[in-house]
């Protein structure tokens, strides 16, 4: 006798019904439990060697939606032949396509396995054909009548014949086959012994149930022991994504710093984008290659601010009071209302510069979505988030600007020390780039900044320092992330989210 | 941003300073010029260095960049004085290019010994201005000429399309204009400049040679250099004669640093009086205050320090009046606009790292869009509810947003240059996204529950930009038995724990199944929808397993709120 366990009894005894051999799901609908139980009981006896389990690859092949088509209506080149049947065995193509109701794109299709199977024979001169006198039902029609009885077939229990079949039916374009793994679950002699020997089912109880609790059998009842190191079942808990939660963190860290956040519109106007922040309407990062443009409608409202528009221009043309030369070219006042996604969220600045609550001393970031013509690879996104914002107070100067920039260094990058080289932005002066070294990672690009040029401020009607700055976060939640492929931020891989650790 | 190939041993040589080959020295001696080594094929021993500066097409080329080092290195400062000869070619501008390419500039070097990597700089140094201080070739282009082979006057004319016929560069038989723009590979990626003139531009010498079709293609029987090439002729065309003029004592400069001798060009325009001599290296200058270097830096040059940091940025300074200084700003520096830019010089020349950074805790409050506490707490909800949050792209497709969805197209953000076919517009609405993300994990264990809080982008157009953004949430499940009551259930959980009262009225939307589907009601406002997603939509979007999901209007929820958590 061998000691077993009901649902290990249930099992092995649907086993040996279903012929020693027989899928997880045979074997749930014989036995009546559920996969788990079955997978569960399967594993045990498995390692009690009473049975095996064993993996198959298998061949499925279905139908694609023209093959179904043809498994209801047939074949071209049977209703073709039908219909020639019909008109007494020889008659004109053109009578037998238009009988035969077929749409143009199949008929040389048709004419073609017709000619191949020798069904009949196209008089090339007259255009007319004539049936031969073997048609019978080819192994093509067979395997399409079945596939499209039981919607799909596994090509390993067809008949060789058949099986070539699916190849030239696969060719036509009327079937698919998919690769697919199945588990076949097969009595050992072992197995099949013990069942012969009789099992016994040892009085142990699997689950604890409210009922035994109130009775008190429990007190009485074997609690069955568990093989805990068995693989369970997955719990996927709810949890944010990995890149939102480090922005979260960031937005913290920089209210925490004293910065209020500014917010905008994806879509901008190029004077906002652009023209605000002195790149002249020529600027390459205004081609189509560097920046999109909204198609419908072309243009947005810039009316708001006229006074402000006239300065712009000026300082684009010549410099206006700015003390710049400017760039020297004609402005146009059109162009300004172009619509564009903004291309970095320095936009918002301009527009807090701007705005009626302009706070100095003040101190703004935004984090938001950005828009540039990339092709999408390992370091490129085409929509990409930034983190910029600006610091405004009277007497600012260089010195503050890299204070600042140390800070974000060591407080939000977590680094260990900080350099400086210089950069380049069409609307700051002097320009730096902010490095930061953190140990296991090495120098990294941490961000760009400078002080806006006074070509910026001054049309804004701003006469105090402005430090502007941007900080390259994608890099750093990268490095953090282990990951080295930004496209991976915006991961359509359920998986890696699920497995992903919190941090 | 311009990259340009640089020949190591060339640059070794023109910076007159050994550097080994060593990645961090060369590395530290390019932050001078705000460029970077981005790639070094040690097979052919040239560097791929990425110049930053927009604004300095100077320094995309090796002569210009090693120009600039040897200042900040300290092995030649001062400002470098640069002459000219007296013009030696005559160029005569013919008026019917006013509309099409009316300007030209010239210059001829004699004396130049080119070598193969000499010739391939010059030719990237050409490429490169053509390419983005010309705007590709839209705005300037450049020819580089065997002066022997030339004779002056020149005319900068035009042609009928089958009018004149010559060798172009790259071919061995003779073609006309219109052959060249139909056939050569040159031709078809520039020949949109000038096709739709009914007549080309064309630069001849006085027996009639081609020299060049601007901004198209040289000849190949003038317009090619070679190592025997001694006297060379530089010419820009272009449409802005600043640039032209620029591009021409660029290209000049860095033949001269060769070792050439260089002589003018008098160019003669229709109607104009007075000849247009080029190039002219005429040194601008510029006074700045010790004050005003100061007040940015916030540190304390004295104008004598401000002298000789200048300097090695390539200029020469000198002190005028009490706090004052006179700056003589090299022809080159086409960049200076305004002291704010020598500002810039002088702290780079100083070295960024040799000041030390000042924190100064401004007195501000620091705080997040008022939005954000509701998005915050949304967030939260949606995961103890056991959702797995998603990020997706704004951008998107119409296919997705409408017909995928089984709705009538409606009115969105559309692209007009669209980089990829399937991000061609911003999303209207969140749940296509989520679709599309389950989509993508059909073999990914069930039951599926996402969601994602994010922006979507509306027609407005009372705004400014013809859209407002708004964020919005929306979630879904998916498995087996995914269904309209577990969706609801979910739904109910959410505003009970926001503090709202709601109702659930019928609703009719055909992305879900009919009867399956209701509207969200807050404060009398609908605020969203919510339903079991129409087995058409699963189908088009290849799903095997049963959905349910909402998507609501964080922004209406916000208003139905007396206050939002602050």
């Amino acid at each position: 006798m061998v000691d077993l366990r009901e649902h290990e009894r249930k099992t092995l005894s649907a086993l040996k019904k279903l012929s020693g051999k027989a899928s997880l799901e045979q074997i749930m609908n014989e036995s009546g439990l559920s996969d788990s139980a079955v997978m569960r009981a399967a594993i045990t006896l498995h390692e009690r060697k009473l049975l095996k389990i064993i993996e198959e690859k298998q061949a499925l092949a279905t139908l694609s939606e023209e093959g179904k088509s043809y498994a209801r209506k047939g074949l071209p080149e049977r209703r073709m032949i039908d219909t020639l049947k019909k008109l007494s065995g020889e008659a004109p193509l053109e009578t037998v396509v238009e009988k035969a109701g077929l749409e143009d794109q199949f008929v040389p299709i048709a004419l073609g396995w017709i000619q191949r199977k020798k069904w009949a024979a196209l008089d090339s001169k007259t255009k007319t054909l004539r049936i031969s006198e073997k048609i019978g039902e080819g192994s093509d029609e067979r395997l399409l009548k079945i596939l499209g009885e039981k919607g799909q077939a596994v090509v390993e229990d067809l008949g060789s014949e058949l099986q070539e079949t699916v190849q030239i039916l696969k060719g036509r374009k009327l079937l698919d086959v998919e690769q697919k793994t199945r588990r076949i679950i097969e009595i050992t002699d072992a197995g099949l012994a013990a069942t012969k020997k009789g099992t016994r089912v040892a009085a142990e109880v699997t689950q604890l149930t409210p009922e035994l609790i109130i009775s008190g059998k429990w007190r009485k009842a074997k609690l069955q022991k568990y093989n805990i190191a068995a693989q369970g079942g997955n719990t996927w808990l709810g949890k944010k994504h990995p890149y939102l939660q480090f922005l979260d963190e960031v937005r913290e860290k920089l209210v925490a710093l004293g910065f209020k956040e500014m917010t905008g519109t994806a879509v901008e106007t190029a004077f906002f984008n652009f023209d605000a922040l002195y790149t002249p309407q020529g600027h390459p990062a205004r081609e189509p290659s560097g920046c999109y443009y909204v198609k419908s409608p072309k243009h947005g409202s810039v009316n708001a601010y006229k006074q402000v528009l006239a300065n712009v221009k000026a300082t684009h043309e010549s410099g206006w009071k700015t003390g710049s030369s400017g760039w020297r070219y004609k402005y146009s006042t059109k162009e300004a209302g172009r619509l564009v996604l903004r291309s970095h969220t320095t936009c918002l600045s301009a527009r807090t510069l701007l705005g009626r609550d302009l706070e100095i001393p003040g101190m703004y970031f935004s984090i938001g979505p950005c828009y540039r013509p990339e092709v999408l690879d390992k370091t490129h996104l085409t929509e990409f988030n930034q983190v910029e914002g600006i610091v405004v107070d009277k007497d600012l100067t260089l010195r503050d600007l890299l204070g600042v920039l140390e800070k974000f260094a060591i407080d939000i990058a977590g680094a260990d020390k900080a350099k400086f080289v210089p950069d380049y932005f069409p609307f700051t002066e002097p320009s730096v780039e902010l490095r930061a070294y953190k140990k296991g990672f090495g120098w990294i690009e941490f961000g760009g900044s400078g002080i806006f040029r006074p070509e910026v401020t001054l049309p804004l009607g701003i006469d105090v320092p402005v430090l502007a700055w941007g900080l390259g976060i994608d890099r750093l939640f990268m490095l953090k992330a282990g990951i080295d492929d930004i496209r991976q931020l915006f991961t359509l891989n359920l998986d890696w989210l699920r497995r992903k650790e919190v941090t | 941003m311009p990259t340009i190939d640089i020949d190591y041993a060339e640059f070794e040589k023109l910076l007159g300073l050994e550097l080994h080959r060593d990645l961090e020295k060369v590395s530290e001696v390019l932050e001078f010029v705000k460029g970077e080594v981005k790639l070094w094929d040690e097979k052919a021993d040239v560097m791929s260095v990425e110049i930053n500066d927009t604004s300095r097409p100077d320094v995309w080329n090796i002569e210009g960049l090693a120009r600039t080092l040897r200042g900040f290195l300290g092995l030649e400062t001062g400002l470098k004085e640069y002459r000219v000869g007296k013009p030696i070619v005559e160029i005569f501008v013919d008026e019917r290019l006013a509309t099409i390419r009316p300007y030209i500039g010239c210059s001829i070097i004699k004396g130049v010994r080119l070598s193969d990597p000499i010739i391939r700089g010059f030719m990237h140094m050409q490429d490169k201005l053509d390419q983005s201080y010309g705007r590709n070739r839209q705005r300037t282009s450049i020819g580089l000429y065997d002066f022997d082979l030339i004779k002056s006057p020149l005319t900068y004319g035009v042609a009928k399309p089958t009018e004149i016929s010559f060798v172009p560069l790259g071919c061995e038989e003779k073609m006309n204009l219109k052959q060249i723009l139909q056939k050569h590979p040159k031709g078809i990626e520039y020949g949109h400049i000038v096709n739709k003139h009914p007549v080309y531009p064309i630069l001849l010498d006085a027996e009639r040679k081609v020299l060049s079709f601007p901004p198209v293609i040289n000849s190949s029987d003038l317009g090619r250099i070679t190592d025997q090439t001694r006297n060379v002729l530089v010419e820009v065309t272009g449409t802005m004669n600043e640039t032209v003029l620029n591009t021409v004592k660029i290209v000049t400069l860095s033949l001269i640093d060769r070792g050439g001798k260089a002589y003018a060009a008098k160019v003669h325009y229709p109607k104009e009086q007075a000849p247009v001599v080029t190039p002219s290296f005429e040194v601008g200058s510029m006074d700045l205050d010790v004050e005003y270097v100061n007040k940015v830096s916030g540190l304390r040059f004295t104008a004598k320090q401000i002298v000789e940091l200048l300097s090695k940025a390539g200029y020469r300074a000198e002190k005028v009046g009490g706090d004052c200084v006179r700056v003589h700003v090299p022809c080159y520096r086409v960049d200076v606009m305004h002291p704010v830019d020598l500002v810039e010089d002088v702290t780079i020349a100083y070295g960024y790292n040799n000041i030390k950074p000042l924190w100064r805790r401004l007195p501000t409050t620091g705080g997040m869009r008022l939005e954000q506490a509701l998005v915050d707490t949304a967030r939260e909800l949606m995961v103890g509810l056991g959702f797995q949050e998603v990020l997706t792209y704004t951008l998107t497709n119409p296919d997705n947003l409408f017909s995928k969805m089984n709705v009538k197209r409606g009115k969105v953000v559309e692209l007009a240059n669209p980089k990829v076919q399937t991000l061609t517009c911003l999303r209207s609405w969140l749940l296509p996204s989520l679709m599309e993300f389950l989509s993508n994990n059909l073999s990914v264990e069930y039951p599926q529950r996402i969601f994602e809080l994010g922006k979507v982008t509306l027609l407005d157009e009372k705004r400014e930009t013809g859209t407002r953004d708004e964020d919005w949430l929306a979630a879904v499940v998916s498995h087996a038995n995914a269904g309209f009551s577990e969706i609801k259930s979910n739904l109910d959980a959410f505003f009970m724990n926001l503090g709202l009262k709601w109702q659930i009225k019928e609703a009719k939307h055909p992305s879900f199944i009919d009867g399956r589907v209701g509207t969200a009601i807050v404060e009398g406002t609908s605020v969203g929808i919510l339903g079991e997603i129409n087995p058409q939509v699963l189908m088009k979007w290849k799903l095997e397993n049963p959905a349910a999901g909402f998507e609501l209007n964080m922004q209406k929820i916000a208003k139905t709120k007396h206050k939002p958590t602050a």
